[in-house]
């Protein structure tokens, strides 16, 4: 009998023991509970917030890359403009740089041929008054009114290569 | 002798000392019911870990969401590509003729284009993409080739690199420059093959390809997928095609600098 005695309170103790542990583990597990439920709402919360912000960054992102293809395509349209332009430009000067050799062309033209008039009047002037002069001084003349017609031939075939296109 | 054994009453009681005490049924539950209860706390629940106070994040960073990678697409800072940045436009100034072409750099100083886009030139003038002028230094051009090089007194703003090797038939190309001296544009096309020059200009075999040019693209670089220089458009065909003059060539051009001379220029 002692010993089923024994037994018995052993059994009520490791009994209790037992459920004291149970209760405590499911308080414990209880509160556990809760904090995680509450951390997930926070959790949750946090993550309805970061997904806005991500939303917005996205949205502005979107944004800028939106402008920054605008800037480019507007720097590559300037680009082009600027280029053209001194394409213009260059050949502008090139169009003024011919103007101005053909008319420094046509004006050493006209000036030669002006000289060769004025010498082929003179020449005419002497012949007319031939034997008031001696025939070698009327040959170095007309020589020399040869040349500046000359002259004027040359003017004016290099008049005719700078107008060839 | 041997002593004689005495006999034994059947069921007479066992001696003492011959093994141990027999048990009781209530012993024998009560082992058995202590047994049990510490086999189950082995099986009992384990308290809770506390609950952190927050969430630490476990799972791979989100990928952002980025265009398409195009050839030389390492972005400047004004976000445009390396293809892009290392394209120049070349404005021939002649006596009495003006023309364009356009070029690419391989270093901070020197471009490479073709020779007919720089031959008898009396001043050379040059703009990058965003159109900042770089002055031109001097040039100078293959014999044995359509190619000339270019040296710049400003640096220029990127370079590219020369890829190793000519393209296989089938690969993908792009060609970036200034078509008829317009806006710096890209096109793509592959390579179909080889061919001899048809306009005899270059010494060995060039490239065929279908991705379309215009006058005035010709010194475009030709880029493979990794945005390397694999050719330099020389010419177009009437078919749509474009001739390339081969990384190959180029490079042996660089490799020998008494192939190259410097270029005829026109005075007056």
């Amino acid at each position: 009998m002692p010993v089923l005695a024994a037994g018995l309170t052993l059994t009520l103790v490791a009994g209790g023991a037992l459920v004291a542990y149970l209760w405590r583990t499911t308080d414990e597990w209880r509160a556990t509970s809760a904090g995680w439920e509450t951390l997930a709402v926070t959790a949750a919360a946090d993550l309805e917030r970061t997904q806005g912000d991500l939303a917005a960054a996205q949205e502005v992102l979107d944004d800028t890359r939106e402008q920054l293809g605008t800037a480019q395509d507007r720097i590559t349209e300037l680009a082009d403009e600027k280029a053209q332009l001194g394409d213009d430009s260059a050949a502008q000067q090139q169009l003024a740089d011919y103007q101005a050799r053909v008319s420094q062309a046509a004006g050493k033209v006209a000036t030669a041929l002006a000289t060769c008039i004025a010498g082929q009047e003179q020449l005419i002037r002497y012949m007319d008054n031939a034997e008031a002069h001696e025939p070698a001084a009327l040959r170095r003349f007309r020589d020399d009114v040869d040349a500046l017609c000359g002259q004027a031939t040359e003017a004016n075939e290099q008049l005719q290569h700078e107008l060839e296109p | 002798m041997t002593p004689a054994r005495r006999p034994s009453r059947a069921g007479s009681r066992p001696s003492r000392s011959s093994g141990p005490a027999p048990r009781t049924p209530v012993t024998a539950v009560l082992a058995g019911l202590t047994g049990l209860a510490l086999a189950a706390c082995g099986a009992l629940p384990p308290l809770p870990d506390p609950v952190p106070t927050t969430l630490a994040g476990t799972s791979a960073p989100l990928a952002s969401p980025s265009p398409s990678p195009r050839p030389g697409s390492a972005l400047s800072p004004d976000g445009f590509d390396a293809a892009i940045r290392m394209s120049v436009r070349i404005r021939n100034v002649g006596c009495g003729s003006l023309s364009t072409g356009s070029g690419f750099a391989i270093d901070h100083h020197t471009l490479v284009t073709n020779r007919h886009v720089v031959s008898e030139s009396a001043a050379l003038e040059i703009s990058t993409y965003d159109g900042r002028d770089v002055r031109a230094q001097a040039a100078s051009t293959a014999s044995l080739a359509d190619l000339a090089f270019v040296r710049t007194v400003d640096p220029l703003p990127a370079y590219g690199g020369l890829a190793p090797l000519d393209p296989a038939p089938g690969a993908e190309v792009t060609i970036v420059g200034y078509p008829r001296g317009s806006q710096l544009t890209m096109t793509t096309g592959k390579v179909i093959g080889a061919t001899t020059d048809p306009l005899d200009e270059n010494l060995g075999e060039v490239l065929v390809t279908d991705a379309r040019v215009e006058l005035g693209s010709s010194g475009s670089p030709v880029l493979d997928a990794q945005g390397r220089v694999v050719g330099v458009v020389y010419a177009r065909g009437e078919d749509g095609t474009s001739f390339v003059i081969p990384v190959s060539t180029l490079r042996s051009l660089l490799d020998d600098e008494e192939q190259v001379s410097p270029a005829p220029t026109c005075t007056g």
